[in-house]
């Protein structure tokens, strides 16, 4: 039900402009400008934004696996998606702050603001535009999602990668203080320091022997927790030679910070000799 | 026969007889009552378990089962005695007996005729206990604050260990707890139990006993808490996972008694607003008529109502496992550290709701005033907070995307909570709408707001990245997220709360506030909040786990500027609660309505009348009648032709 239009109305009612023209008439107000310009301003200050993320992501020497690099596409994705979002709502209140200006008084002012009560166009719009968003952000995720689990998991279809790298199994035991390895499949080898060889599938059996800990290596976004009386499974793809931080990322009591170790990613021939010697030490 | 309808008169209804003077027993009950008789009862018990029952004599092991009991039963006795010794169990008692309150002890017990003593006592007036939650609240935010300046103090000094890591993850736990405690109630406490039953033109809350019942829990549950830090702490974060907390020394004890504790005050506090929302409105006031700030106190209640038993169940069943030796979170024994996860998230969750949507509420309440503009658009705000409280039923699990328990629930949980962004954003347009082309009158509760939305944008658009399963695999458990909910509690909650509170201050002190310093106070700590909490972002992207004492020398600086920011917010907090306090001692005297605002609160006179109204108000249209005719466009109302007449009637 609508009421009859206000006596200073531009329009009768008679004649009631298209819409367009009533968009017209929106956009050549001062304020919705002046908004407008602001948007656009704080647009652009907002998006470089997206890239000043990703350096800190990766000050400490990532991506180091394709999951990381997934991942760091996804968050500056998000913040470019997100950047007008920002940009309209702090627009809105930079102008309310100082272009809409205020009243300094000890009493309640007397002048009042227009009464608006709602507005179809603006609802609808605002509504259908975060729908949207969120739309995209959910399928975006739901795919990348699907993506990460494969590469976690190594489900991906063995004919698009031949048998020239096998998967290696390691087992993760976190218990209090310490993350320890054992390489199952390579003469059961255990390690306190992850060794893992480039471009090949890592699966991890994660466990611990006491309270709830978690495997975070940190430069291959790969984190799961360890559980107590359950193994949990994640994995990784490293394609970046190095040495990288692996931390416990759950408080697990005393020692918690200092409950961390390396990753060191190295070539095949590097890891070959390395399962040699940590094998022979074993039957020595 | 003859069918006709018989009108009865209304039949006298024999009243109780007075026996002594007004108020019986409860007239010599008393805080200090209630400490000695809590501080008896543990003493007793403790004692007679100790000496009595064998349980200390048995072997190493199950001496500290027996330990644990022991120090159950203590803390129990403690809430059970207190409660004695203040006269909760008089009413009921009474009851039993035969002999009903009349109408002169139910005036005492409201506080009539008792002066300043009345904020000590077992008192229902809904005027009194708001003030004592808000005092409490101001209490727990001084310890929670205190606890955050050592955390910042000793991850600034990145050289050296200040603290014993023990004590360190104590002072983690504890301040986690105690913020959250003090966040559920700053607002929902002071305004839901104060203002509300005024805003909606009620004489009292529905259960004025229930009321006092409610706090005096809270005031029970927190010396159990607190005392943890002396018993070996919470040494486990607030989440306490099991079964780290099965290690954890007695004061864990505390801890879990506290909360099993409170969940019965929030219980029955959420009872007793919904009730009152739901049947003691004025004549008149239709659901449509009801002020923003009702309708985000009632939802914030049913979800409190609904959630908070899954907490209690959780530590019910956590101190089972101390106490008498079941296995419920023990793997070794066929437990589960999924359960405890499991049920802690199912509230851990619509809890951070239950802080933000009130506070929001709040928020929207003052704009309409200081902006002299209707709500824009009352039902989009309304399906916001209704969408709030649906979909957060089903958020939960992001809280366990990585501990691995279910992988593919990342899939339909990520929906949800992506999708629960959408009601957020109605509240965002609400608040741009009532924003648009209105002149602001500039007081500090307006500040507030402008604050509140800068604090939201960020906090919003970091839990997008939060939301999403591959993102978290990166930034769960790191400090990311703590600077995340840090934005969202305190940066969009705790701000909030500071404007609402300063908003209602001259109702319910009767003085006005000193805007002068709390301005200073209010922006010091609001700009070194920026700076801390912007710092930790970055030192979560570069991926610093939290709820560590010492890191990799990669994160020193973004601490360093974290702990002189944080540091800076305690001077910013310190001033402005010096303004509550000054303002509140002797402050100038507050007219009835200081900012001209048309809600019911501001009809009655400061001080409000033990009864509220001398006559109860009868209400004729949606309180938001500010503002003029729109001279530019036709303005859709949503409002019949009715209401549109007796707009500011009021």
């Amino acid at each position: 039900m609508s009421i009859e239009t206000p006596v200073d109305q531009p329009e009768s009612p008679t004649n009631r402009p298209e819409s367009t023209h009533r968009m017209k008439e929106w956009f050549s107000r001062d304020y919705v400008r002046k908004i407008i310009a602001i948007f656009i301003v704080l647009t652009i200050i907002i998006i470089p934004i997206a890239w000043l993320v990703i350096h800190f992501l990766e000050l400490s020497g990532g991506p180091a696996s394709s999951i990381m690099e997934e991942l760091e596409t996804t968050i500056f994705v998000f913040t470019l998606v997100s950047a007008p979002l920002m940009a309209i709502t702090a627009a809105v209140l930079i102008y309310s702050l100082f272009g809409w200006g205020s009243i300094k008084s000890e009493d309640p002012p007397m002048q009042e603001n227009p009464a608006i009560r709602t507005n179809a166009v603006a609802v609808i719009g605002w509504t259908a535009a975060t729908s949207l968003l969120a739309a995209f952000l959910v399928i975006w995720g739901l795919v990348e999602l699907a993506t990460i689990t494969a590469d976690s998991y190594g489900s991906t279809p063995s004919s698009q990668q031949p048998n020239a790298t096998k998967q290696i199994d390691v087992n993760v035991t976190g218990q209090q203080w310490v993350w320890s390895f054992e390489y199952p499949d390579q003469q059961k080898i255990q390690s306190d320091v992850l060794v893992v060889p480039i471009n090949t599938p890592i699966y991890f059996n994660v466990t611990s022997k006491d309270v709830v800990h978690s495997f975070w290596v940190v430069e291959m976004g790969v984190k799961i927790d360890a559980n107590p009386g359950a193994v949990t499974n994640t994995g990784f793809t490293a394609n970046k030679l190095g040495t990288f931080n692996i931390r416990c990322a759950e408080l697990c009591g005393l020692h918690h910070a200092y409950m961390e170790t390396n990753v060191q990613v190295v070539t095949q021939d590097q890891f070959d000799s390395w399962v040699r010697e940590q094998g022979g030490k074993r039957t020595a | 026969m003859s069918q006709t309808a018989v009108i009865h008169e209304q039949m006298a209804v024999p009243q109780p007889k007075q026996h002594g003077k007004p108020g019986g027993f409860l007239a010599h009950t008393n805080i200090f009552t209630g400490l000695i008789g809590g501080v008896v009862a543990a003493g007793v018990t403790y004692f007679i378990g100790d000496k009595l029952v064998p349980w200390g004599t048995q072997n190493a092991d199950f001496s500290q089962v027996g330990l644990n009991a022991l120090v159950f039963c203590t803390f129990v006795a403690w809430v059970i005695g207190f409660m004695a010794g203040i006269g909760a169990f008089a009413g009921p008692i009474r009851w039993a007996l035969g002999h009903d309150l009349t109408h002169d002890d139910a005036e005492y017990m409201a506080g009539k005729g008792q002066g300043r003593m009345k904020y000590w006592k077992y008192t229902t007036d809904h005027k009194v206990v708001g003030i004592q939650y808000l005092v409490m609240a101001l209490v727990l935010f001084g310890f929670g604050g205190f606890f955050a300046m050592l955390i910042r103090t000793e991850l600034g000094a990145t050289w050296r260990e200040v603290f014993d890591p023990n004590f360190y993850n104590s002072l983690i736990g504890t301040h986690g707890i105690v913020m959250i405690i003090a966040m559920i109630i700053v607002v929902a406490g002071p305004l839901g139990n104060f203002i509300m039953p005024l805003m909606i033109g009620a004489r009292d809350m529905a259960f004025p006993r229930l009321n006092a019942l409610s706090f005096w829990l809270l005031f029970a549950a927190v010396p159990p808490l607190v005392l943890n830090l002396v018993m070996g702490g919470i040494r486990d974060g607030w989440t306490v996972y099991q079964p780290l907390g099965t290690q954890a020394p007695i004061g864990m004890i505390g801890y879990q008694v506290c909360i099993i504790t409170f969940a019965f005050s929030t219980g029955i506090a959420g009872v007793n607003l919904i009730t009152t929302i739901v049947t003691m409105r004025a004549r008149g006031m239709t659901w449509a008529r009801t002020p923003i700030f009702i309708i985000g106190t009632l939802a914030a209640a049913i979800m409190g109502l609904v959630w908070f038993p899954m907490f209690q169940y959780a530590q019910l069943l956590a101190a089972s496992d101390k106490v008498i030796g079941t296995s419920f979170y023990i793997p070794q024994s066929g437990g589960s550290v999924w359960l405890y996860e499991n049920l802690f998230w199912l509230l851990g969750h619509p809890e951070v709701y239950v802080i933000v949507v009130p506070a929001t509420a709040g928020i929207l309440e003052l704009m309409v005033v200081f902006l002299r503009k209707p709500l824009f658009s009352y039902k989009m705000a309304v399906a916001g907070f209704a969408g709030v409280v649906g979909i957060s039923a089903v958020v939960w699990v992001h809280h366990m995307y990585m501990t691995g328990f279910a992988p593919q629930a990342g899939y339909p949980f990520m929906l949800s909570t992506e999708l629960i962004s959408i009601p957020f954003g109605f509240l965002v347009l609400v608040m741009l709408g009532t924003l648009w082309r209105g002149k602001a009158w500039n007081r500090l509760p307006m500040m507030a707001v402008y604050a509140v939305i800068f604090d939201k944008i960020i906090g919003g658009i970091t839990g997008v990245y939060l939301s999403d399963v591959p993102v978290d695999q990166y930034m769960h458990g790191s400090m990311f997220v703590v600077a995340h909910f840090h934005y969202m509690l305190m940066g969009a909650g705790l701000f909030a709360a500071m404007g609402v509170i300063v908003y209602w201050f001259p109702k319910m002190t009767g003085r006005m506030f000193d805007e002068r310093i709390g301005k200073i106070g209010f922006w010091t700590a609001f700009l070194a909040f920026q700076v801390t909490f912007l710092s930790m972002f970055v030192a979560g992207l570069q991926g610093m786990p939290r709820r560590v004492l010492q890191f990799d020398n990669a994160f020193d600086i973004s601490n360093w500027i974290s702990t002189i920011g944080a540091y800076c917010i305690g001077i910013g907090m310190l001033i402005f609660l010096y303004a509550v306090i000054t303002s509140w001692r002797n402050g100038k005297v507050a007219p009835s309505n200081p900012w001209g605002a048309k809600t019911l609160e501001w009809q009655t006179e400061t001080p409000v009348p033990l009864e509220n109204f001398p006559v109860l108000p009868v209400v004729t249209s949606d309180p938001y009648g500010y503002g003029i005719p729109d001279p530019y466009l036709k303005v859709e109302e949503e409002l019949d032709q009715d209401d549109n007449e007796t707009v500011g009637a009021r």
